[in-house]
């Protein structure tokens, strides 16, 4: 079973390359430095050999005699492990070493060059041997020159070699392994990078991916972006549908509200009767669904925008101040020019709309309309009205509630507001204002310190 | 009096067209935006009951090509979106007035009386007072060139004082002007006024003279 973790997978399979690798390179490294040693010793046995062929005569018995012997003290200490021997058909020398031994019988030798070979030698010993007939006297008898050196020597240094080499391979094995598994790391930082900037996004689906990636992360994250960019624009195309329903809806109804006029200029009064509750059933559905799903559409996808307060509670004023209520009034906007509060324009719009419209209605001369840069933002809209009772407070916020049984086409008032600002994570009191009438507080908390770029 | 009445669906054009012909209006529909620009860009209306979601040209686009073309007939929107986004573009397009769908018949005739009653009764006259022009007809005003968005009762105000060449008037005389002489007057939304009217056009065009009451920089006194 693979692995799930990338970063494992990578490690795992450098570290099984990297010690393959190495591995080869030591059954290498041994046998190279083991046909070195064996070349270096081939040589040392021709070159005694070749003293051997200085010194060698044959004498008249056809028998071969040296002058004198090599110097190497092990051809006198017996089964030293190297050895020479000269032989002719009539007789043999050797070196004391080989004691009462021999020197195998010859194989492919030549008088043109010096062979090797390894064989069964004395006592039992394997041996590297080297031969060649030599002619000491133009017309004399040629003379078998061999000579040997055991290779149980050899194999130990072989394998001395091979475990110093093995441990330093191996320490070598470790310093690769720690090098890939920082380039693991480094590899691995912008898919990281790449993660938080996916959590952010799902946060709020308004951000976008950081452009600069490197070159092998950027089709992801553009991909990450198109993917958002098509999720947002689904987002608002349901958005745009349910507005549309509405439309769609709502339209008949003003051509049933015709109808149910007819009916009851005809006289039919009770159907018209029925006719227009039923109508302001609807209507009422309508508007409270319309407000519900704007308001998950918020909770769906916090936006995390800031919308300067002023300009956009001045166009509402406009609005207001043209409606029958609101061309008799004064509204005061207190309101810095530099507020923001933590809530989408259009969901602002809404919230503040629906406020400032209720204000109107129930006040006398003056609306108050404050913005204080408190925690996230507070806004105030106050009126000389009537005010509401304290025991009616509830049943103005009551979700879905119909307050506004005053005048018909005009939303759910607070409700909504009630709604919308619950959705955008703020807080709603009513209470009694200074200027006699109500006070609607909409409080919103600070936004969280731990947004991108602002880790501490 | 002559009224406009564009919307798409026949059977609510049909019915807002009775029912003003009801009320004594000379009633003209258009199903369309194209037809309704044509009409309204030819033709005198008092007034324009104006859907937004229609064929061929958006009632918004209609709408701001008029104002472009200073055709300055009140209009009122009616219309099925009915949230505060659309309200401000509509307003801030140059409506008069914008009500929902659906609505009461009575509602709409009121409100579209009202509009006409307020357009009617201006002379198609301007007041100059130092650098502040009043509009009468469109109850509008400029300062120094610059416009200014004004509300009935800001306008209603401003023009009072224009009226009265120079003569402080005095808060409580204001309030009956404004409010009716029944009301009780109410000396705190005065003041309030004139806040805002000194954040919108500029602190030195309403002076206070103290014990007497306001009056407008440059007019004589």
């Amino acid at each position: 079973m693979k692995p799930r973790s990338l970063r494992v997978r990578l490690l795992l399979s450098a570290a099984i390359a990297i010690f393959l690798a190495l591995a080869a390179a030591w059954m290498a490294m041994t046998v190279l430095f083991e046909r070195h040693i064996e070349h270096r010793i081939e040589a040392d046995l021709i070159r005694d050999g070749l003293q051997l062929a200085a010194a060698l005569s044959v004498g008249a018995d056809g028998t071969p005699a040296l002058e004198h012997e090599p110097g190497d003290s092990r051809f006198f200490e017996p089964a030293s492990g190297l050895y020479w021997q000269v032989s002719t058909l009539q007789g043999a020398l050797n070196s004391r070493s080989l004691w009462d031994q021999h020197l195998p019988e010859p194989k492919n030798a030549t008088s043109l060059q010096w062979k090797s070979r390894t064989v069964e030698g004395p006592f039992n010993q394997q041996v590297l041997l080297v031969e060649r007939y030599i002619r000491p006297e133009r017309a004399g008898a040629d003379v078998l020159v061999q000579l040997a050196h055991e290779q149980k020597s050899l194999h130990e240094a072989r394998e001395e070699f091979g475990e110093e080499l093995a441990l330093f391979l191996a320490i070598l094995w470790f310093i690769l392994s720690a090098a890939e598994w920082v380039q693991v790391e480094l590899g691995l930082r912008p898919l990281r990078h790449v993660r938080n900037e996916v959590e952010t996004l799902k946060r709020n689906p308004r951000e976008r991916m950081a452009a600069a990636h490197v070159a092998e992360i950027e089709p992801l994250t553009l991909a990450i972006n198109e993917l958002a960019d098509a999720r947002e624009k689904d987002l608002s195309r349901a958005r745009r549908r349910a507005a549309d329903l509405a439309h769609g809806l709502k339209t008949p109804l003003a051509a049933l509200s015709a109808q149910s006029r007819r009916a009851r200029e005809a006289g039919a009064t009770d159907a018209a009767d029925g006719l227009d509750h039923a109508i302001a059933a609807a209507t009422s559905a309508i508007e409270g669904e319309l407000a519900r799903s704007r308001a998950a559409a918020i909770r769906a996808a916090p936006s995390g925008d800031t919308t300067i307060a002023l300009p956009l509670i001045e166009s509402l004023v406009g609005v207001v101040e043209k409606t029958e209520f609101g061309a008799r009034l004064v509204f005061e906007v207190n309101i810095p020019e530099e507020l923001r509060l933590p809530v989408a324009g259009e969901d602002l719009l809404e919230i503040a709309g629906a406020l400032i419209e209720n204000a109107a209605r129930y006040a006398r001369r003056r609306v108050r309309i404050t913005g204080q840069a408190v925690e996230g933002g507070v806004l105030l809209v106050e009126d000389d009205g009537p005010g509401i009772e304290s025991e009616k407070v509830a049943e103005a916020l009551m979700r879905g509630g119909r307050l506004d049984e005053a005048g018909p086409g005009h939303g759910l008032g607070l409700a909504i507001a009630h709604d919308l600002v619950d959705a955008t994570r703020g807080a709603i009191t009513l209470l009694r204002s200074e200027l006699g009438g109500l006070k609607v507080t909409v409080a919103w908390r600070a936004p969280e310190l731990v947004t991108r770029g602002q880790e501490s | 009096m002559r009224a406009l009445v564009i919307e798409d669906e026949a059977a609510v054009a049909q019915d807002v067209a009775q029912a003003l012909s009801g009320a004594g209006f000379v009633v003209d529909i258009a199903t369309e935006g194209e037809d309704a620009w044509y009409k309204g860009s030819v033709e005198d209306y008092d007034v324009a009951v104006l859907d937004l979601g229609l064929p061929r040209i958006d009632g918004l686009s209609v709408l701001k090509r008029w104002r472009g073309a200073q055709r300055t007939f009140p209009v009122l929107i009616l219309s099925a979106r009915n949230d505060w986004t659309e309200k401000v573009a509509g307003i801030e397009a140059g409506a008069d007035d914008y009500l929902g769908k659906p609505f009461e018949m009575g509602e709409l005739i009121a409100r579209i009386r009202g509009l006409v009653r307020r357009a009617a009764g201006r002379a198609s006259s301007t007041i100059e007072v130092g650098e502040l022009v009043l509009d009468t007809h469109r109850m509008s005003a400029t300062f120094a060139g610059r416009p200014i968005r004004l509300s009935q009762l800001e306008f209603r105000f401003l023009d009072y004082l224009a009226h009265q060449s120079g003569r402080a008037v005095s808060a409580g005389e204001l309030a009956e002007h404004l409010y009716g002489a029944d009301e009780p007057g109410d000396s705190n939304a005065i003041e309030a006024l004139v806040v805002r009217l000194r954040r919108k056009i500029g602190p030195q065009v309403i002076e206070t003279r103290r014990g007497f009451g306001y009056l407008l920089a440059g007019d004589g006194g």
